[in-house]
């Protein structure tokens, strides 16, 4: 039993190693494009070598037993509900202002098709 | 009681004085650079006449809103954009009659630990100019520290107040999570930050965080500061064993000898643990980089910002506006963040961090029923050089351990001056339980009185004479 349960840890590490060699170029290329950025040669080959060493780094939270805990997702315990009502909001002028590019209320971008 | 120095008290009252202080402000900031704006007179309308902050100047980091003031977060990306309107929490001083006179420089984002990370300046430490001021607040850090200003804003998602604090040898104050408002905050990873406040002395901190917490309409998240019903007389103090490995030289030293003094003082000093405060830069930078990522989608060039003109459909003016805006450290963390949200990673990385965060909490909430607080040193380094002589960014991470720990945590921890090492100043931090800031106000406090926060050798107070 207890053999079992220590080869199944190793299994899920290994799996886990061999994951970061996984963040190849392509594996990066990817993610840039799901975060909408795009990176030159030059800067893929900068971040890889940063992103590797972080994915590597977070490879040590493996070693903690998390079996029995929940997730912490925020720290507020109780959600703050409030009235479904309408209310004045007299800013959207000065939100406008901020736009690069106005016609009269609409903000300008590029033709979609 | 005496909150803040007499010469700061109603100053925007008095011409002549005033006039004095901004030679003196403007002099010392072209040697530190703390101010990416700074322009005394321009919100001065906005504040009440009267209130414990009348007439006094405070400086606010610059990804917190005060209108009509710039808000570039230190990114290309928002280097013209004007904030509409003003955050919550400095509504809340201007009500009391303080005056913001600028906006203090950080790491783009509050992303990094050095200040160096601003894509728009380069502020220095006031104790050695060719070291950094710490950050992401480091701005705020080097104006409190210069005597430009009694206090700062600043935000800490993971120590970015106590730590450029501690680097500038003022007070840093990380306060409970929620119970500042983050309304006008922009936003980097929302489950961790929380405005705080750099200052010279203890007790302005306090007034400020008096002024400043409480639930607010506009932030969901936001709480009904509700003090601890008691602070003992005496208090015990609980050092983690985890705590004393990897430490700088003077580190060490100055985290042993604040044990000593805090015998001496009459503190009872025990030993704890806190076993997972291995795991928790990890789970740190997991939580932190996978939230900024969906929260910095929504600098897109679209509705504000800088945009990329010449695209030809709303997909590369996103891609240009946002590769072109953007620096090196925060697309880093961007990528991060998407890679550990992205299907088929999200258990290993994000659901494991956040048990991890349960497992964080729960240690110290085992630790607190033992103790009142908890001591730990803010940085595994002192100040450090700028760039190639300094501390790689990697290991500038892992160095944030001490720090961090609290934000996972959403405990309050206040950094406090503890001692000089080689002629540039070591912080220290307490770390309380939810709500226990009057705690950590006392024990800073006590031991303000045999070392006050030191004068760096910028600080001059001679314009009020």
């Amino acid at each position: 039993m207890m053999f079992s349960i220590r080869a199944c840890g190793l299994t899920l590490r290994s799996r886990l190693c061999l994951m970061c060699p996984g963040m190849d170029r392509e594996e990066l290329y990817i993610t840039a494009h799901l975060a909408r950025l795009e990176l030159s040669e030059e800067e893929i080959d900068r971040f890889q070598a940063a992103v590797l060493q972080l994915l590597k780094y977070f490879d040590k939270m493996m070693e903690m037993d998390v079996e029995n805990l929940k997730p912490t997702t925020q720290l507020i315990e109780n959600n703050r509900l409030r009235e479904d009502v309408l209310s004045d909001y007299d800013m959207t002028d000065q939100l406008l202002q901020s736009a690069p590019e106005l016609e009269e209320r609409f903000v300008v971008i590029p033709n979609v098709l | 009681m005496i909150y803040i120095e007499d010469h700061w008290q109603g100053l925007f009252l008095k011409p002549q004085q005033l006039k004095k202080w901004k030679k003196y402000a403007n002099s010392a900031d072209k040697k530190i650079g703390a101010f990416l704006q700074f322009k005394p007179d321009l919100a001065h309308i906005s504040s009440a006449e009267h209130g414990e902050l009348e007439g006094v100047p405070f400086a606010v980091k610059d990804n917190i809103a005060v209108r009509p003031f710039k808000l570039t977060c230190g990114s290309r990306m928002l280097k013209s954009l004007n904030s509409p309107y003003t955050a919550t929490a400095v509504k809340k001083l201007q009500a009391r009659g303080g005056v913001v006179v600028g906006k203090t420089n950080l790491d783009e984002f509050g992303m990094g630990s050095s200040t160096e990370n601003s894509s728009l300046a380069k502020t220095v430490n006031p104790w050695d100019l060719s070291r950094v001021p710490g950050g992401s607040s480091g701005g705020s850090a080097a104006a409190v520290a210069a005597g430009i200003v009694p206090f700062a804003l600043g935000s800490d998602t993971g120590g970015s107040v106590r730590q450029p604090a501690a680097f500038c040898g003022v007070y840093g104050l990380k306060p409970t999570y929620g119970t500042v408002s983050r309304y006008g905050l922009v936003a980097y990873a929302s489950s961790l930050e929380v405005i705080g406040v750099i200052a010279k002395r203890v007790d302005t901190a306090r007034m400020v965080f008096s002024i400043m917490h409480g639930q607010d309409d506009l932030d969901h998240s936001s709480l009904e500061y509700q003090p601890l019903p008691e602070v003992p007389e005496h208090l015990t103090v609980g050092i983690p064993i985890e705590c004393s490995r990897d430490l700088h030289y003077d580190i060490d030293k100055s985290f042993k000898k604040t044990k000593d003094t805090l015998g001496e003082l009459g503190f009872t000093v025990q030993e704890i643990s806190i076993p997972s405060l291995d795991y928790v830069v990890s789970a740190y930078y997991v939580i932190a980089t996978a939230e900024a990522s969906a929260n910095l989608a929504r600098f897109d060039g679209i509705r504000f910002g800088e945009r990329a003109i010449e695209a030809d459909n709303p997909e590369e003016l996103i891609l240009l506006s946002r590769s072109r805006g953007l620096g090196d450290e925060v697309k880093l963390r961007i990528l991060l963040g998407t890679y550990v949200l992205r299907s088929g990673f999200q258990d290993q990385y994000y659901l494991r961090a956040q048990k991890i965060r349960t497992a964080i909490r729960m240690d110290f909430e085992k630790a607190y029923s033992g103790v009142d607080l908890i001591l730990m040193p803010v940085y595994s380094y002192p100040p450090f050089k700028f760039g190639g002589d300094g501390l790689d960014p990697f290991s500038q991470k892992l160095a944030d351990i001490f720090t961090c720990t609290a934000n996972l945590a959403g405990i309050p921890a206040m950094s406090f001056p503890a001692s000089m090492e080689n002629g540039l100043p070591i912080g220290m931090q307490f770390l309380a339980p939810p709500f226990g800031e009057e705690l950590l106000f006392k024990a800073c406090s006590i031991f303000e009185k045999i070392f006050p926060a030191p004068d760096s050798p910028i600080y001059s107070t001679e314009w009020s004479e």
